[in-house]
């Protein structure tokens, strides 16, 4: 019977749960994680050197405890740049999950909720921003707003919509026909009281490890439009743009490298979170 | 093909068309309408050197001086005559622009796709066939650590590693074989990444699955367990991923044409977006939308006709009064 | 001439008949998933020809022992001790030298036949793998063979069941095909993991049959898993009982079953609603008093209630023109198969859907034509428990949020008064206060079905719906569930509404009985009435059903007749 089967594995589950401490990846992935945001909000502290003015002397010298990542083609110190970056690259990142899991989790939640004729035109309004690729729809709305790296951060939300609205509604369709929330509503239960209580909190708990890994795509997004020049101009030092400037200084390749495998590094320390979220749930 | 799949094939493809209607809108008001008037600060910008006349003869050409709902309708109807307008920056007709590239991209595109299924196929079955110990965490680890790389920086590598240091070709006027072969490289990881994870996850939920326990029962080898039992079902997902990642190849090919210094599609969306060329950003957002939506199209089409479970979706959700009898009542 | 006599010709290794080593005989055996031990020092012994059946709960480590048996456990499984089939330890094999026993000489029937043919593949294409086994290249006559054996298996048209694919046969007719493959290759051990437990009652005791008869034709020894002791001991020579992965007791079916010895035995034996009854003779008492009592009202009144549905385009009648009525304090019970409409009654009785035409009147109010909003105050004394615990609590609640909504909703007293009542409610259910604070994902079905129990409960109702409330739970839990809700009908005078598909549970509990079928109830009346004078036909079929743990016809017979050979003479040619 399948019923005993499922009655089965949530029997052991518990026990298997409670002995699961985060593996060791994930431990050194939330040690990173919990880096970069320190990078971004005291910059100061992980380095004395300045990120904008440089020393012309020391232009463009290979990685050393000096200067951990080199210098660029002004003497600056790269790793400085690097940390000093991390705070647009990282909050831009954060705006832009904040704006996908709001905008299009409202979306999915009305339209799963609703039903009807509400569904059908949201649901067309989402087929058409899936229609569009997701870097595209990026690059158009940054477009629209003006190059800098904010409206980078908003533009890579809009292109996020999509995705969380189809997830969030498939989710509330899900959880509306269970059977717990018909118990909710022989309890007396309204529409409101089963939508708040019941339904959303059940649905975010898939939409919650989906947000954690857009962050990671994010990241990606937002330097790929850096790297396009359309975010903030030098001497900002986002990680995308400091790549962009890299690749013209193909004999130094650690001006490419360094910025490169810091977001490497934060993207797959991102998303190995996320995994690690969605099976523990 | 009975009548039923027809129906079906037909309402599909209405919805196909609205869709693609309701893309070129969309963009149409996301540039036009949103605050700001990038078109005219850009014709206004000293750096283009437009003179006063230049830039009257422009607005007038696109109709820029009209109320918006008129130019809304006046691109609208062009579009659906096929025509795409005149660009801005070059006054030639976008279509023939367009037209010109679009080889070029269609070549990068298609090989990279293919090359996306080929290495995501190749990682996906290595993790089922390959014993535990050999590797199978490292196949694992690909589609996550492939996922996490920016596009730019494989190119960027590839081009350091193959073009400086091997010199397998030309960086500057990349038109040889291997140029596009590295383009195609770096289009396709991540899309392959995407490929292989939903293969993965799917061969592992059938490999799962009580009919390969029970198959194994009824003794058979496991490579024949894999391609008799295992393969099928577990890869009719990826048909559905193809659809979804296909507009990606687009979007993709933004980067990589730039990085490679290749003109197509991505690089003239490049060109178009710092001189805010509306008319062949619509018509390149309209060409993806169309692709996507023609690929969905034919995904769903087609899977009917390879899972024999999946009865006809005329209604998406079937209901059935055993299955899901609060549908009809519950809030 | 005795069928495994011809058969021996074809299979070699069927030779020898009558030797003294055990054909399957498991010593010290130990599984363990990680730290998680689920099998501790079991051993058994199986000889040719007979039957034994591995009874436990879920958790009782009875599927582990039987794919470690076919060695068909996940690869990160620790395994201990010896195995040993055909006088071979099959523990200490190779993969590849015990590959070939797999389906050759041990054949698997596993649980839910749903799940276990490759969906996208005809049902056909994996029969030919079964004929390969029993080395017939051929494809035309590995074909014709495997039509045989599906008309030997009851199936009606075996054409058409090779050519389809698995979603379109029923459960029973899966099994039949299962069961058909796994003894095509003549196997010298057939082991069938709860083979009937997705299936309906009636179907169950067919495939039973069925798997009876081919084992004593053929000559095949039977591991049978299941957690029915009735089936068990009308269907095997031995028995082994089991509890969280140790032996509790085994020995000679007469044995264990006539006098059990170990305390679990016994509990189990006495928690099996088949075997027992009037085990609730005492709580039912009262509602049998009310029964007689004429003048009251009924509590519940369902009059000539009709619901139709469409499904792709047909009109499907799920209620015909049901009516019952059931007398306060009572017990009514709508019992049917699968697809019979009992789940639709309910959701009527309920207001949960409109029926066509018909009438429902609750404790004198009517339930019938009204709105949601307007049923709210209905449902203040309505309440239904659902089947399955798994799905009917919110898991993101604890416990005494999911107990204290409904007061919360209707605004019932005062919080303090209402912790009171949540309090008293858990209790009554038998419930400890230290687990209010846990979520349903730390609770035990059990626990969970309590819990659903407490929440109907709390706020007083007069009716209770109870949809088959024990099917996806534990005997022993279900004579727990059982006991706690006739101790409150006695208290409290609750009246019940209780849907099943299990007749012997029936019989223990209810008062009155509807036998429902394709929509229509086909026969009424008191349970007395219905169990031991059934006139309809299908009411019979249903009572025949219920496992009694008498030996069944087939296994009795000590003689193998001649008459009714499963495989004909035509097919050895």
């Amino acid at each position: 019977m399948t019923l005993l089967s499922t009655a089965t594995a949530a029997h052991l589950a518990p026990t298997r749960r409670r002995a699961a401490l985060p593996p060791l990846p994930v431990v050194l992935s939330l040690v990173f994680v919990a880096l970069v945001i320190a990078w971004s909000l005291v910059p100061g502290l992980f380095t004395g050197h300045d990120p904008i003015a440089g020393v012309p002397a020391d232009k463009l010298l290979g990685p050393s405890l000096a200067h951990w990542f080199g210098t660029d083609h002004l003497g600056r110190d790269l790793f400085a740049r690097v940390v000093f970056g991390s705070a647009s690259s990282v909050t831009s990142a954060l705006i832009a999950v904040v704006i996908g899991v709001l905008a299009g989790g409202l979306i999915g939640l009305v339209a799963g909720f609703l039903g009807g004729w509400v569904d059908t035109v949201l649901a067309r309004f989402v087929d058409v921003l899936l229609a569009i690729p997701k870097f595209l729809l990026a690059v158009i709305v940054v477009t629209a707003i003006g190059f800098d790296t904010i409206n980078a951060a908003i533009a890579t939300g809009v292109s996020a919509v999509a995705v969380f609205a189809r997830v969030m509604r498939s989710e509330v369709i899900k959880t509306r026909e269970a059977t717990f929330v018909e118990a909710s509503f022989l309890s007396g239960g309204s529409r409101w009281h089963i939508l708040l209580r019941h339904v959303l909190p059940n649905a975010s708990r898939s939409v919650l490890p989906l947000g954690v890994l857009h962050f990671g795509d994010s990241i990606l997004v937002i330097a790929s439009l850096a790297f396009l020049s359309y975010g903030d101009p030098p001497p900002a030092s986002d990680w995308g743009l400091l790549i962009s400037i890299g690749k013209d200084y193909p004999k130094w390749p650690w001006l490419v490298y360094a910025p490169a495998l810091v977001t490497i590094a934060t993207v797959l320390s991102v998303n190995r979170i996320s995994r690690w979220l969605r099976t523990t749930d | 093909m009975n009548s039923a799949y027809l129906t079906y094939a037909g309402k599909r493809l209405a919805q196909a068309a609205i869709v693609i209607l309701l893309a070129y809108v969309f963009t149409f008001v996301v540039v036009s309408i949103l605050p700001g008037d990038p078109i005219t600060s850009v014709l206004r910008n000293p750096q283009n050197g437009f003179s006063e006349e230049e830039i009257a003869q422009i607005v007038a050409a696109q109709g820029l001086d009209r109320p918006v709902l008129e130019q809304l309708w006046s691109s609208l109807s062009g579009f659906l005559t096929g025509d795409l307008g005149l660009s801005m920056r070059s006054h030639r007709p976008v279509t023939t622009m367009i037209a010109e590239v679009l080889p070029s991209t269609l070549i990068l595109a298609t090989s990279a796709l293919f090359l996306a299924l080929v290495l995501a196929v190749v990682v996906a079955y290595g993790t089922q066939v390959l014993p535990k110990r050999y590797g199978q965490g490292l196949l694992r680890a690909f589609p996550s650590l492939f996922l996490s790389v920016p596009n730019f920086v494989i190119g960027l590598v590839l081009i350091h590693l193959f073009g400086f240091q091997l010199g397998l070709f030309r960086v500057i006027n990349p038109d040889s074989a291997w140029a596009t072969f590295f383009a195609a490289v770096t289009l396709a990881i991540p899309i392959s990444a995407q490929i292989a994870e939903v293969l993965i996850a799917s061969l592992d939920h059938e490999a799962d699955q009580d009919y390969i326990a029970v198959a194994r029962g009824r003794g058979l080898r496991p490579f024949r367990l894999f391609t008799r039992h295992l393969l099928k079902p577990s890869s009719l997902p990826v048909v559905t991923v193809i659809a979804l990642t296909i507009g990606e190849l687009l979007g993709g090919s933004l980067i990589t044409e730039t990085v490679f210094g290749r003109t197509g599609i991505g690089s003239h969306v490049q060109r178009s977006v710092s001189t805010q060329d509306l008319p062949v950003l619509q018509a390149v957002v309209s060409l993806a939308a169309v692709v996507f939506v023609l690929a969905n199209l034919i995904a769903d089409l087609v899977y009917p006709l390879l899972d024999p479970r999946v009865k006809l979706l005329g209604a998406r959700t079937p209901r059935s009064p055993a299955s899901k009898p609060a549908g009809a009542s519950a809030p | 001439m005795a069928p495994h006599d011809r058969l021996t010709t074809a299979f070699p290794h069927n030779v020898q008949v009558d030797r003294p080593t055990p054909l399957l005989h498991v010593e010290d055996l130990n599984v363990s998933y990680g730290a998680n031990r689920v099998v501790t020092d079991v051993g058994f012994s199986l000889g040719r020809g007979k039957s034994l059946a591995l009874i436990g709960e879920s958790g009782s480590g009875k599927s582990t022992i039987a794919r470690t048996v076919l060695r068909l456990l996940p690869g990160a499984t620790r395994v201990k001790g010896r195995v040993s089939f055909d006088g071979e330890d099959i523990l200490g094999l190779s993969e590849r030298r015990f590959r070939p026993l797999r389906g050759r000489a041990i054949g698997f029937v596993p649980q839910d036949p749903g799940n276990a043919l490759n969906p996208v593949r005809t049902i056909g294409s994996q029969a030919l793998e079964a004929a390969a086994l029993a080395d017939e290249r051929d494809p035309r006559i590995a074909r014709e063979r495997i039509l045989e054996t599906f008309a030997q298996v009851g199936l009606d048209n075996p054409q058409r069941v090779y050519d389809s694919y698995p979603h379109q046969l029923s459960g029973g007719m899966l099994q039949r095909v299962l069961i058909g493959l796994a003894v095509l290759p003549r196997p010298l051990l057939l082991v069938a993991d709860e083979p009937t437990s997705a299936l309906d009652v009636t179907i169950q005791k067919r495939i039973l049959d069925l798997l009876s008869r081919l084992q004593h034709d053929l000559d095949i020894s039977l591991l049978l898993i299941t957690h029915d002791l009735a089936i068990a001991a009308e269907r095997a020579d031995s028995i082994v009982v089991l509890k969280d992965g140790s032996v509790q007791e085994a020995g000679s079916t007469a044995t264990v079953f006539a006098a059990p010895s170990s305390p679990y035995a016994k509990k189990l034996h006495a928690d099996v609603p088949a075997l027992n009854p009037h085990r609730y003779a005492t709580l039912r008492d009262p509602g049998f008093r009310r029964l007689g009592d004429d003048g009251q009202a009924p509590k519940i009144l369902v009059q000539n209630l009709t619901k139709t549905f469409e499904v792709d385009g047909n009109v499907l009648t799920a209620v015909n023109d049901v009516s019952f009525s059931v007398p306060s304090g009572t017990t009514h019970a709508l019992v049917g198969e699968s697809g019979s409409g009992k789940t639709t009654t309910i959701r009527l009785l309920l207001g949960l859907e409109q029926p066509e035409c018909g009438e429902i009147t609750v404790a004198g109010e009517t339930i019938t034509g009204r709105t949601h909003r307007s049923m709210q105050s209905a449902w203040r004394h309505l309440q239904l428990v659902y089947q399955n615990p798994f799905t009917s609590l919110d898991p993101t609640w604890t416990v005494e949020r999911l107990v204290r909504e409904p007061l919360d909703r209707f605004k019932i007293g005062t919080p303090a008064e209402r912790a009171e009542w949540v309090r008293a409610a858990l209790v009554d259910v038998g419930l400890g206060a230290h687990l209010v604070t846990r979520k349903p994902q730390a609770l035990s079905g059990g626990q969970r079905q309590r819990v659903a129990i407490a929440r109907s409960l709390v706020l007083r109702p007069d009716v209770i719906v109870l949809d088959e409330p024990t099917s996806a739970l534990d005997v022993t839990v279900q004579a727990d569930i059982v006991a706690v809700l006739l101790e409150l009908q006695a208290k409290l005078g609750l009246t019940y509404v209780f849907v099943s598909h299990d007749l012997a549970l029936v019989r223990q509990l209810a008062h009155t009985v509807s036998v429902m079928r394709h929509g229509r109830i086909v026969e009424h009346g008191t349970v007395s009435d219905i169990f031991e004078n059934p006139r309809e036909p299908y009411t019979v079929a249903l009572l025949q059903s219920i496992p009694s743990g008498a030996a069944s016809p087939v296994r009795a017979r000590t003689v193998r007749p001649a008459v009714q050979p499963v495989f004909g003479q035509e097919q050895i040619a």
